[in-house]
């Protein structure tokens, strides 16, 4: 089962993807950039749902392009989940690297679709 | 009143404050029809400096104002003693004012989808997922929560005197 890490500040977010994804992926969880690299240290995962706007020095979009530009984590896909709703946002988080950019609010159906599809899950 | 009563009335410091902290950009124009002042704000309004426009004449000022953000620009005659007009005008500060509206709202709307996005999310996996009853009651549980979370930010954030500051 692949692995789907999901990076947001707000519990109740990180509780709708994971219901909506439990059942295609392996779940981790962070609430921040901190936290996200040390679970990444764990295990790289496959996929990650990741906020931009979150506490700390860091936010969504340093952590993507810190990965994007890491070859060994390069290939990680990263959808940014995020209330940043502007288009010049949206041109600057898939400038960074992101493979996709869900604004909120999003339907989490949508995301698994988008996710099973990017990470060819077989359902 | 005579502009010589009204220059004796106040202290030269109430006139160089004035000069200074105007909200309107001031430029001053001599009897021989040349800029000899421009005020802080003329500078900020234009993006010209002081030593730009000294000595211009009037023609060659409105020409340099043409290559600046200033869209309207009013000439009031003086006719003083060494001052014969003062162009004044208020750009910066009615653009800076909307972008900080621009930039209270936009902070506005991603404070609210935070809470949306829950409402939205919660609603659409009780409407299409299977679960059992007390899962489903704990999720509603939890929308209502976001639901309350986003009443309240609406009342904070959404306070036209709390806008308008």
């Amino acid at each position: 089962m692949k692995n789907v890490l999901i990076v947001d500040d707000q519990a109740s977010i990180r509780q709708i993807v994971r219901l909506v994804l439990r059942k295609d992926f392996a779940i981790t969880e962070a609430y921040d950039v901190v936290s996200a690299i040390e679970q990444m240290k764990l295990l790289k995962p496959d996929g990650m749902v990741l906020d931009v706007m979150m506490p700390g020095e860091m936010d969504g979009y340093q952590l993507c392009e810190k990965i994007k530009q890491d070859p060994e984590l390069a290939d990680i896909h990263i959808v940014l989940l995020t209330a940043c709703g502007q288009v010049a946002d949206q041109e600057k988080g898939l400038a960074l690297g992101a493979n996709a950019y869900f604004v909120k609010p999003f339907s989490p159906v949508d995301l698994a679709r988008h996710l099973t599809h990017a990470l060819q899950v077989d359902k | 009143m005579a502009d010589n009563t009204l220059n004796d009335a106040l202290p030269p410091v109430v006139l160089q404050a004035l000069w200074q902290r105007s909200l309107f950009g001031i430029a001053a124009i001599n009897n021989e029809g040349h800029v000899i002042a421009v005020n802080p704000t003329f500078e900020r309004c234009t993006g010209l400096d002081q030593a730009a426009v000294m000595g211009l004449t009037e023609d060659d000022f409105n020409l340099a104002l043409l290559s600046t953000p200033v869209r309207k620009c009013n000439r009031v005659d003086v006719g003083v003693e060494g001052l014969s007009a003062l162009y004044y005008m208020r750009v910066r500060s009615s653009s800076s004012s909307q972008n900080t509206m621009a930039v209270k709202l936009a902070g506005i709307a991603e404070a609210l989808r935070e809470p949306l996005a829950s409402i939205y999310g919660f609603s659409e996996l009780l409407l299409t997922q299977d679960y059992d009853e007390e899962t489903r009651i704990d999720l509603t549980s939890t929308l209502l929560d976001q639901v309350e979370v986003m009443s309240n930010l609406i009342n904070e954030q959404l306070d036209v005197r709390k806008i308008n500051q």
